[in-house]
């Protein structure tokens, strides 16, 4: 029963996932899960959160550690390195099988990625060079708003009416935002605004790579129920996210990985 | 004499110009500067009247002033309004003759503006999309620094290799320096870097009008010596700035004012003067 390990080293946050494969051919069983911050040093938050996903196992057990994400090659004890557009492919694909477009928003980056029916990277778009249409988008908002993060999505579901967000720019919304406050605008109505601001950037770049009618939602601003609602509503779609929407690039590492394991041997 | 004003009333600070004409010529009075904070209206009131203080002379003997600026339509005493595009390209013209191009960078925004011989607006391109080139921008980098946003200019100056920073964005910087600092980079070099970032984009934006000399810097940017170093590095040649860069819309505004009131005037006669007063 080989053990493997898919890490996604995120720019906010590491996560480690471990999965065994019970019998040769049989799907992956997912055995644990570990998040730790990143920080400045690669090694050091995924043996954090690789300590978590063991679950009792040790190191030594895990037959291949396949590394994704920003910060995969400073993993040094990596076997494989895979970018996370192949493997958030691989992962959604895993977990929805039937949908054929990912969208990724994580705290530095936003992707869009078209997934061939055999879970392969069809195409894909990003937005990495600024702030715009990212978590730290909001992460930036909770703060000037003074809602805590893990407060956000379920704010925003209770907006009575989303107020909308013109700027584009993390940092120019600031001021924008503290005119809708000062003006008297709620803070669930600003926040669901700020969603459907998004989820109209993030439907710009999934018809750049082709949107059917179902897409899978990855990353950890896919806990925000608001966005998710904001998503399914401007973008008419239905929105599949996994309960550990987070995992989703580790768990397509660990799949690779265990593929890759299985021709090498 | 006739006195004129002009209010431009920025996304981050409020600046009010006064300027008074007589048979000899035209030249500045007075000017004022404030924070413009949350109260646009308030703003702008406050900076108009300390204007007028600052000169000794009544409100009500200011015949006509002209608001500009982002918050230009919450003037409450303002006779009319024209945009800072018009203002920059009319005070930059008068304040420093024989320019035809002006780089803007403000609280906010960032503009380039291609002048006509006689101070008209021949072109211009903004960006108001993202904080790149904008005073938030720097102010941003400064407070992450923990170093004064007036101390970053003349620091960045004393770059020997300036860091590689590879996204204009205010807020991934945030990280980059960060880990710069970690690395135990020099904070002259992260700055040199920063700045030549920010130059480069925004001649990159620039470059969209047709760049001809004089290049002229106005906005509270200006005020950064080491921005003015940065762009004239990227551009390849000499940038002007003159002490009142930051007051260019607000002197450009005053001088649609005087306009206004119908005085005629030959503009050689404008510009001596203007000159001289801030000598």
């Amino acid at each position: 029963m080989p053990l493997v390990a898919g890490i996604d080293c995120g720019s906010g946050f590491t996560k480690a996932l471990v999965a065994a494969q019970d019998a040769p051919g049989s799907d992956l069983r997912i055995l644990g899960r570990g998040r730790a911050r990143s920080g400045i040093n690669v090694d050091q938050a995924a043996e954090e959160a690789l300590e978590q996903a063991l679950v009792g196992n040790t190191r030594s057990d895990l037959s291949y550690i396949a590394a994704t994400g920003f910060g995969r090659y400073n993993l040094s004890f990596r076997d494989i390195a895979i970018t996370e557009i192949t493997t958030a492919a691989r992962g959604a694909f895993f977990l929805f099988p039937r949908a054929g477009a990912v969208l990724d928003i994580g705290s530095q980056t936003t992707r869009a990625i078209a997934v061939k029916d055999n879970g392969r990277v069809n195409t894909f778009k990003s937005n990495d060079k600024c702030a715009a249409g990212s978590g730290m988008f909001i992460a930036r908002a909770a703060k000037y708003l003074e809602v805590p993060l893990e407060q956000v999505g379920e704010l925003s579901l209770h907006a009575a009416h989303a107020h909308p967000i013109s700027s584009v720019c993390a940092v120019l919304a600031e001021s924008e935002i503290i005119n809708h406050v000062s003006s008297g605008v709620s803070v669930e109505d600003i926040l669901r605004g700020i969603h459907d601001s998004l989820a109209d950037r993030a439907g710009a770049l999934l018809k750049r790579v082709g949107l059917k009618d179902e897409l899978t939602f990855i990353g950890g601003v896919a806990h925000q129920w608001g966005m998710v609602r904001a998503l399914e509503q401007r973008l008419n779609v239905k929105v599949n996210v996994a309960e550990d929407c987070e995992y989703v690039c580790a768990l397509g590492a660990a799949v690779l990985g265990l593929r890759r394991l299985a021709s090498r041997n | 004499m006739r006195i004129a004003a002009g209010v431009d009333v920025g996304s981050t600070q409020t600046k009010a110009v006064l300027i008074g004409a007589n048979g000899d010529g035209v030249k500045v009075l007075s000017r004022s500067l404030i924070d413009t904070g949350a109260n646009v209206r308030k703003a702008a009131e406050k900076a108009f009247d300390e204007c007028c203080q600052a000169a000794g002379i009544a409100q009500a003997d200011v015949g006509f002033v002209v608001g500009t600026g982002y918050g230009r339509y919450n003037i409450s005493f303002g006779h009319t309004q024209m945009t800072e595009i018009s203002c920059h390209a009319r005070g930059a013209h008068f304040l420093c003759p024989g320019t035809r191009t002006v780089i803007d960078m403000g609280g906010q925004d960032a503009k380039a503006i291609g002048v006509g011989p006689s101070g008209e607006v021949l072109d211009f391109v903004m960006n108001d999309k993202c904080a790149a080139g904008t005073g938030r921008f720097l102010a941003n980098a400064a407070e992450v620094m923990g170093i004064g946003l007036d101390d970053i200019g003349p620091l960045s100056l004393r770059a020997t290799r300036p860091v590689k920073i590879a996204t204009v964005c205010t807020v991934f910087v945030e990280s980059d320096i960060l880990s710069y600092l970690s690395q135990g980079k020099k904070p002259e070099d992260i700055m040199g870097g920063v700045h030549l970032a920010i130059a480069k984009r925004t001649m990159s934006l620039a470059r969209r009008v047709n760049i001809e000399p004089l290049v002229t810097m106005t906005g509270g940017v200006a005020r950064n010596i080491g921005m003015v170093r940065a762009l004239e590095t990227v551009l390849g040649q000499k940038i002007i700035v003159t002490p009142d860069a930051q007051f260019m819309g607000a002197v450009g505004a005053a001088l649609f004012s005087l306009e206004k009131l119908g005085e005629s005037f030959e503009s050689s006669v404008w510009r001596e003067h203007a000159v001289s007063s801030r000598d």
